[in-house]
C-alpha cells in the first residue's frame, strides 16, 4: 500500500521528525516500509526549462534540435517527441541527471552527429504515470529554471508499506497516521465535518432495506443531488496519482480519497438508474449472470450477497459495482453507499470470482462498522465542494445490532510474564490511549480497555500485550543470556535419517533432492497417485509413489549433461492412495519415508594403472550389503530372488525381516528408461525406512577377536550352469562339522573346456573353533566328506583330480 | 696338475665375475664356483689326491685363492645386490594415486545438520511430521481461522477438501503438543509446498525448520535470547540484529528477525533491497488459541515458536543466485559441496 507523507501530515504533527526516523518506526513497529521514494531527492536536479526555438534535426526525420533556456544559458538538446514547439515550458534533465524509470544519467552526447546537452522528458520517465506519448508541457506561467519539485509540488515522499492481514486499520492514511501519534506521542487530528444540508428530507428520496443482516450488519446511505460530472481539481488528482491510483472523474475520485483516508469503502450509485430509488441488500438465491462496471459478465454463484434495487442486482456488495447502476457523465443525482459487511461472505465472493478490489481487500480483513457515517458524511462534503451537488437532508442508516467496543480485561503483571520485562504501567496507559483505545483503571495491576471498532484483531489480552510491545518497540525487550536447559531425555527423530546419510555418502552416493511432485505417467509408474486438485501445471500434477521416478529424471538430465557415471541416494517421503474416492483421512493414504540408492554407468573409470568396470547388480547388490552391516542388519534380513521382469525391474531381490518386505531393487527394465530417455543400464534399490527403522536394533554387543588359528581348504567343482551358488553353500553349510564357519566363493568360471552348460564354482572354506586349535586330521575328514556328498548331490566332479 | 688348475680357476673366476650384472649372474657365479660341488669345493677336494708332500703347499695356496676370490665375490655381489635394489624403489612418484570417490549430502542437508546441531546445543528435540496433512493441522489448529485471509499468505496445493500438502512445518508443533504436556522444546526439519509459480526467487517446494518451547516462564526476552545465539553461531557473533513486529496467526505478540546484509554490510544492496537487512526467520510467543487446541493451560505455560526457510539461507551463506538448482540434482552442482 502507498501512503503520502504529506497527506499524513493532515492528521499528525511530524514536525521536526526525519523520513528516515518516519520510516524505521513504522518498519519497527510491523507496518513495514518496503520503498521510499523521496521525490525532492528523485527530482533534485530537473528544472523548468524554455523552449526557444527548434529546427529540423539534418541527419533524423523524427529528431527535433532544440534550444533550451534554462535560466541561465541556451543550451542545445535533441528532442525525439513529435509534440515538441518552440515555447513551450518543459521539465528539463541537465547533464548529471539520474533519470528515475532507467536509472541512467544524461551525459553530454553527439546524436546523429548533433551535440545534445541534457533532456526534455516525458511523463513516464519522471514516474509519473506511463505516458510516453510526448514530452510533459508545463504552465506557461512557471520560470525557467526553477526546480520542478517547487513548480510542481513534488516534494512528497511516498512509502510502500506492506501491511499484515491482521491490521485492517493500517490499510489507510488515518490508520498510519494513528500509529504515528503513538509512536511518536503526538495527537491524531481527524478534520470536523461541516455538511451544508438542503431541505430535500433524504427519506423521501431513497430506502433502504437490508435483508441478509448477518453479512450486511450496517448500511448508509447518502444522497447528494444535482452534481456536476467533472474532472477532479488538480489538487485531488495528484493526491490519487501519488498512490498510484488513476484519476476517472470527481465522483470516483472523491470516493478513492475517502477510502484512502480513512479505509471506509463507498460507492456513489446514479440514483436515477435505481429501481425505485430504492436499495436492498440480499444474497442470490440462484446463480446470476452480472456485468460488473468494468463490463464484464461475471457468473456469481448462490448465496452471493448482492446490492439491489427495487427490481435487480445493481452491485456485488462490497467487491463491485454494476455497470446498469454507475456514475457517467450525464448523472444528476447520486447515492453513496458506506457500508459494513461480514468479512467472510465478502472473501468468500472476491475468492470464487476471482476478483480482488480495494474495496473487497479492506472489507474482508474487516472494516469499522462505526466509521461509516464519518465516511458517508465525508464524502458527500467533498461532493458537495468539487460536484456542486446539494447534500440531501439526514442520513439513511440501516444499523438494526448495534456493534460496540469489546471490553478487555489488561494484567500489568501478565504484561511481564509474556514479555520478560516490566512496561511501566502509565507507559502502557499512553500507549493504548495513542492508539484509540479507552482504558480505565481497575486496581493497580488490572486495566479496562475499551477496544474501537477500527481494531477487529485486538480481542484478547494477549492482543493488548503485543500492542504494547510493538509501540514500546522490540528493541526494548531484553535479550537474555542465560537459559534453562531442562534435563529430560531429548530426542532425535531424523538420527537414524542421518546414519543413513553417513553411510551411503561413504559408499560414495551423492544425495539428491528431487521435487515430489511430478507427471501422472511418472507416478503410475510404482504405483496409485494422490492427484493435486489445484496444480500448478501438469507436470506437477501428482504426488510420487516411489522415489524411482524422480531419479530417474535426474539420471536423465545428467547424461545429457555429459555426466554418465553415477551415484545418488535419496531420502524423502512417497505417497500412494489406499481408497477410490476422496481423501478424507490419514487412512485413505499412506505416506512412506524412502531411500533409495541407485548406480549407473561406470563404476571404475579407466586410470593409468587400473582397469575401467561397470556397474552391474553385484555392484549394487554389494553396496546394500555393505550399507546394512552399517546399521547392524546384515544378518537379520532374508533375500528372495527374481530372475523374471516385473513392471519396472528386468530382475530384481527384496529384502525382508521376518515377513515384512523391507525394500527391494534390480536391474530397471528398458522400456522403463526408454520413458525417461536413459540408454544406458540403470540399477536401483528403495528401502522403506518407516520400516527399516522400526527392525534396526542400535545396540551393538561385543565378541572376542578370535585366539585360534583358522584353516583354511579350496574346492573347487564343475556343475551345471543351472545350479545355483547359494544352493552348493547353503548344502556345505548345512552338512558340514559345525567347525566349518565360512563358506565363500572366490571363482566362477565358465568354459566349453568344461562341457556343455557346465561351470566351475571354487569354495573356500575357514574352518575354526573360539576355544581350541583345530587338528589338520579332524578338518580333513569333514573336508572330504563335503566333496563326496557335494559331488553326489549336484552331479558336481571335484576339479583338479 | 692342481697348481695349474688353480691358476686356470682364478683366471676364469675373474673373467666371469666383469661380466657379472646383475642378482641373478651373481648366482650363477656362485653356483659355479662355490657351491658343494662347485670348482673351487672342486680343488679341495682334488687336493685330497696329492702327494703328502705337495699337499701343506698347495693347501696353503688353495686357502688363499678361496680367500681372495671370495672376498672378491663378497664385494662384487655387495655392489650388486645394493645397486639393483635402488633400481627397484626407482618409481614415478608423480603419477597420480587412485581416485576414490566419497560421496556428499546435499546441500541442503549440509546446512540443516549446521542448524540442527545448535539447537541440539542449545537443548531442542528434533522431531518430524507428515508432508501430505490435514487442514486442521496445518490451518485450523495454527489458529487460520476458515475464510480469513492470513490463509492467503500461503497459497496451498490441495488433494481434496480437507487434506493438502503441508505449507510449512509448524503443523508438527501441534502434533507434539497433543503428544506430551510441557517442557516441549524441539525443533522440526522438512520439506513444505507452496502454490507459487517457480522462478529463480521462489520454488513450489522447499525446506524448513521451525521451533518451538514451551513451559512455565518463557518470555519474549528468552526468545530474543535463543534466537540471538543461533544467529551468532550460525552467521557469526559480530552480527547485528534487529526483531520486527509481524503477523503469524499461531504467535501473538509475532517477529520478524533480520541480521545485517552479509553483502553490502548494511550499506544497501540489491540483495537486500537497499534496506541493509535481511530478514532471516519469523517468530513469536504461541498464540493462546493454539494452547487450546492441544489443550494447554495458558494462564500457566507461554512459549515460543520460530521458523526458518533452508533454501534462503543456503542461497545466501553460499551466493547461489537461482533456487532451481538445489532441485536439479547436476552432479557437477552436487560434488562441491
Amino acid at each position: 500500500m502507498k501512503i503520502s507523507l504529506s497527506w499524513i501530515k493532515e492528521f499528525v504533527d511530524l514536525s521536526r521528525i526525519s523520513t528516515e526516523e518516519i520510516v524505521s518506526q513504522l518498519t519497527m513497529s510491523g507496518l513495514e516500509v518496503e520503498d521510499v521514494v523521496d521525490q525532492t531527492n528523485l527530482y533534485k536536479n530537473f528544472i523548468v526549462g524554455f523552449v526557444k526555438e527548434t529546427e529540423k534535426h539534418p541527419n533524423a526525420d523524427k529528431l527535433t534540435i532544440c534550444k533550451v533556456f534554462d535560466g541561465k544559458d541556451d543550451l542545445q538538446v535533441i528532442c525525439g517527441a513529435s509534440n515538441v514547439k518552440a515555447g513551450q515550458k518543459i521539465v528539463f534533465a541537465p547533464i548529471g541527471t539520474e533519470i528515475p524509470n532507467g536509472n541512467f544519467v544524461i551525459k553530454k552526447a553527439k546524436i546523429r552527429g548533433v551535440e545534445s546537452n541534457g533532456m526534455i522528458c516525458a511523463e513516464d520517465e519522471l514516474l509519473l504515470s506511463d505516458d510516453h506519448s510526448g514530452i510533459m508541457v508545463l504552465d506557461e506561467k512557471f520560470e525557467a529554471g526553477k526546480p520542478i519539485t517547487e513548480a510542481l509540488n513534488l516534494n512528497d515522499v511516498i512509502l510502500e508499506i506492506a501491511i499484515t492481514p491482521n491490521r485492517p486499520d493500517a490499510l489507510s492514511h488515518i490508520g498510519v497516521a494513528r500509529d504515528l501519534a503513538a509512536l511518536f506521542d503526538r495527537d491524531l487530528i481527524i478534520p470536523e465535518l461541516k455538511l451544508n444540508e438542503t431541505n430535500d428530507d433524504i427519506n423521501k428520496l431513497a430506502s433502504v432495506v437490508i435483508e441478509d443482516i448477518v453479512n450486511c450488519p450496517r448500511y448508509i446511505a447518502k444522497v447528494v443531488k444535482d452534481v456536476q460530472i467533472i474532472e477532479s481539481p488538480k489538487w485531488l488528482k495528484d493526491r490519487l496519482e501519488k498512490i498510484g491510483l488513476r484519476p476517472r472523474n470527481n465522483i470516483v475520485d472523491i470516493t478513492n480519497l475517502v477510502l484512502h483516508e480513512c479505509g471506509q469503502p463507498l460507492h456513489a450509485f446514479d440514483l436515477d438508474k435505481l429501481n425505485g430509488h430504492k436499495i436492498v441488500v440480499k444474497s442470490t438465491k440462484s446463480e446470476i449472470v452480472f456485468t460488473t462496471l468494468d463490463s464484464k459478465e461475471r457468473k456469481l454463484p448462490l448465496n452471493t450477497l448482492m446490492i439491489c434495487d427495487g427490481k435487480r442486482e445493481v452491485a456485488i456488495a462490497g467487491v463491485m459495482g454494476g455497470e446498469n447502476s454507475e456514475i457517467t457523465e450525464t448523472t444528476k443525482n447520486i447515492l453513496i453507499e458506506s457500508a459494513y459487511f461480514h468479512p467472510s461472505s465478502i472473501r468468500k465472493t472476491s475468492k470464487t470470482l476471482g476478483l480482488s478490489t480495494d474495496a473487497s481487500y479492506r472489507f474482508e480483513r474487516g472494516t469499522d462498522p462505526n466509521i461509516t457515517k464519518y465516511a458517508a458524511e465525508r464524502c458527500a462534503q467533498l461532493v458537495a465542494e468539487l460536484a456542486e451537488g446539494k447534500i440531501a437532508n439526514g442520513i439513511i442508516d440501516v444499523y438494526p445490532n448495534v456493534i460496540n467496543p469489546k471490553e478487555i480485561e489488561l494484567r500489568f503483571s501478565r504484561t511481564t510474564k509474556i514479555l520478560g520485562y516490566e512496561v511501566a504501567p502509565d507507559k502502557i496507559k499512553n500507549i493504548l490511549s495513542r492508539l484509540g483505545l479507552a482504558i480505565k483503571v481497575l486496581d493497580e495491576d488490572k486495566l479496562l480497555v475499551s477496544v474501537p471498532t477500527f481494531r477487529p484483531d485486538i480481542e484478547r489480552e494477549i492482543d493488548l500485550i503485543e500492542e504494547i510491545a510493538r509501540i514500546n518497540g522490540y528493541d526494548n525487550i531484553p535479550t537474555v543470556s542465560k537459559i534453562n536447559i531442562t534435563l529430560e531425555k531429548k530426542t532425535d527423530e531424523t538420527e537414524f535419517d542421518e546414519k543413513i546419510r553417513q553411510t551411503a555418502t561413504a559408499l560414495g552416493f551423492f544425495e539428491m533432492i528431487n521435487n515430489p511432485l511430478q507427471t501422472e505417467n511418472d507416478a503410475k509408474l510404482t504405483g496409485n497417485p494422490i492427484r493435486i486438485a489445484n496444480p500448478l501445471s501438469a507436470d506437477m500434477e501428482c504426488l510420487r509413489t516411489s522415489l524411482i521416478s524422480g531419479a530417474l529424471i535426474t539420471i536423465s538430465k545428467n547424461i545429457r549433461q555429459g555426466v554418465k557415471d553415477l551415484k545418488f541416494f535419496e531420502i524423502g517421503d512417497s505417497f500412494k492412495r489406499i481408497c477410490d474416492g476422496e481423501i478424507k483421512s490419514f487412512s485413505d493414504f499412506t505416506e512412506t519415508q524412502n531411500l533409495l540408492l541407485v548406480i549407473s554407468g561406470k563404476e571404475v573409470v579407466k586410470g593409468w594403472n587400473i582397469e575401467e568396470k561397470e556397474s552391474d547388480f553385484y555392484l549394487l547388490k554389494g553396496l546394500i550389503d555393505s550399507f546394512l552391516s552399517k546399521i547392524s542388519l546384515d544378518n537379520v534380513l532374508i533375500d528372495s530372488y527374481y530372475s523374471t521382469a516385473n513392471e519396472i525391474y528386468a530382475y530384481h531381490l527384496t529384502k525382508s525381516f521376518k515377513e515384512v518386505e523391507l525394500g527391494r531393487g534390480g536391474k530397471l527394465k528398458n522400456e522403463v528408461l526408454k520413458q525417461f530417455d536413459i540408454n544406458q543400464d540403470v540399477y536401483c534399490f528403495e528401502f522403506n525406512l518407516t520400516v527399516l527403522k522400526s527392525v534396526q536394533s542400535s545396540t551393538k554387543t561385543y565378541t572376542d577377536p578370535l585366539k585360534y588359528p583358522k584353516i583354511i581348504r579350496d574346492f573347487a567343482f564343475i556343475l551345471d550352469k543351472s545350479v545355483k551358488y547359494l544352493d552348493v553353500k547353503e548344502f556345505i553349510k548345512k552338512k558340514s562339522s559345525p567347525l566349518l564357519k565360512v563358506v565363500s566363493v572366490f571363482d566362477v568360471f565358465e568354459s566349453d573346456s568344461l562341457g556343455t552348460d557346465r561351470k566351475s564354482l571354487a569354495f573356500t572354506l575357514e574352518y575354526y573353533d573360539e576355544s581350541r586349535t583345530l587338528t589338520e586330521d579332524e578338518v580333513e575328514k569333514d573336508f572330504n566328506n563335503l566333496i563326496a556328498l557335494v559331488t553326489k548331490e549336484f552331479n558336481a566332479q571335484l576339479r583338479g583330480k | 696338475m692342481l697348481d695349474k688348475n688353480i691358476t686356470e680357476i682364478k683366471e676364469s673366476f675373474y673373467t666371469d665375475i666383469k661380466s657379472v650384472s646383475s642378482i641373478k649372474d651373481v648366482e650363477e657365479l656362485r653356483i659355479k664356483y662355490f657351491s658343494r660341488n662347485g670348482l673351487v669345493s672342486q680343488l679341495f677336494e682334488d687336493l685330497k689326491d696329492v702327494v703328502k708332500e705337495e699337499k701343506p703347499i698347495l693347501g696353503k695356496k688353495l686357502n688363499l685363492l678361496r680367500n681372495e676370490v671370495s672376498a672378491y665375490f663378497e664385494e662384487v655381489k655387495e655392489r650388486i645386490s645394493s645397486s639393483n635394489s635402488n633400481k627397484e624403489n626407482e618409481i614415478d612418484l608423480t603419477l597420480p594415486g587412485k581416485n576414490y570417490i566419497v560421496g556428499s549430502k546435499h546441500i541442503l542437508t549440509q546446512t540443516l545438520d549446521e542448524i540442527k546441531s545448535i539447537f541440539k546445543g542449545l537443548g531442542f528435540s528434533v522431531a518430524n511430521g507428515p508432508e501430505l496433512e490435514s487442514d486442521y493441522y496445518n490451518f485450523e489448529s495454527l489458529n487460520f481461522p476458515a475464510d480469513h485471509p492470513a490463509r492467503d499468505m500461503q497459497d496451498t496445493f490441495f488433494v481434496s477438501k480437507e487434506f493438502l500438502l503441508r505449507t510449512h512445518t509448524t503443523p508438527v508443533q501441534i502434533r507434539l503438543m497433543e503428544k506430551q504436556a510441557p517442557p516441549v522444546r524441539a525443533i522440526m526439519p522438512g520439506r513444505v509446498y507452496r502454490n507459487e509459480a517457480v522462478s529463480a526467487r521462489s520454488y513450489c517446494m522447499f525446506h524448513q525448520v521451525d521451533g518451538i518451547y514451551v513451559d512455565t516462564d518463557v518470555t519474549f526476552a528468552e526468545l530474543k535470547g535463543t534466537l540471538v545465539s543461533f544467529a551468532k553461531q550460525f552467521y557469526g557473533s559480530d552480527l547485528k540484529y534487529r526483531f520486527r513486529p509481524s503477523f503469524f496467526p499461531f504467535t501473538e505478540p509475532s517477529a520478524e528477525m533480520d541480521i545485517t546484509c552479509y553483502l553490502c554490510h548494511g550499506k544497501g544492496c540489491k540483495i537486500c533491497k537497499n534496506s541493509g537487512w535481511l530478514e532471516i526467520l519469523g517468530c513469536g510467543m504461541v498464540d493462546p488459541n493454539v494452547f487450546k487446541f492441544v489443550n494447554y493451560d495458558s494462564e500457566k505455560y507461554t512459549g515460543y515458536a520460530f521458523g526458518m526457510g533452508i533454501e534462503r539461507i543456503a542461497l545466501l551463506k553460499y551466493g547461489i543466485t537461482d533456487i532451481r538448482i538445489f532441485f536439479d540434482n547436476d552432479l557437477r552442482f552436487l560434488k562441491q559441496f
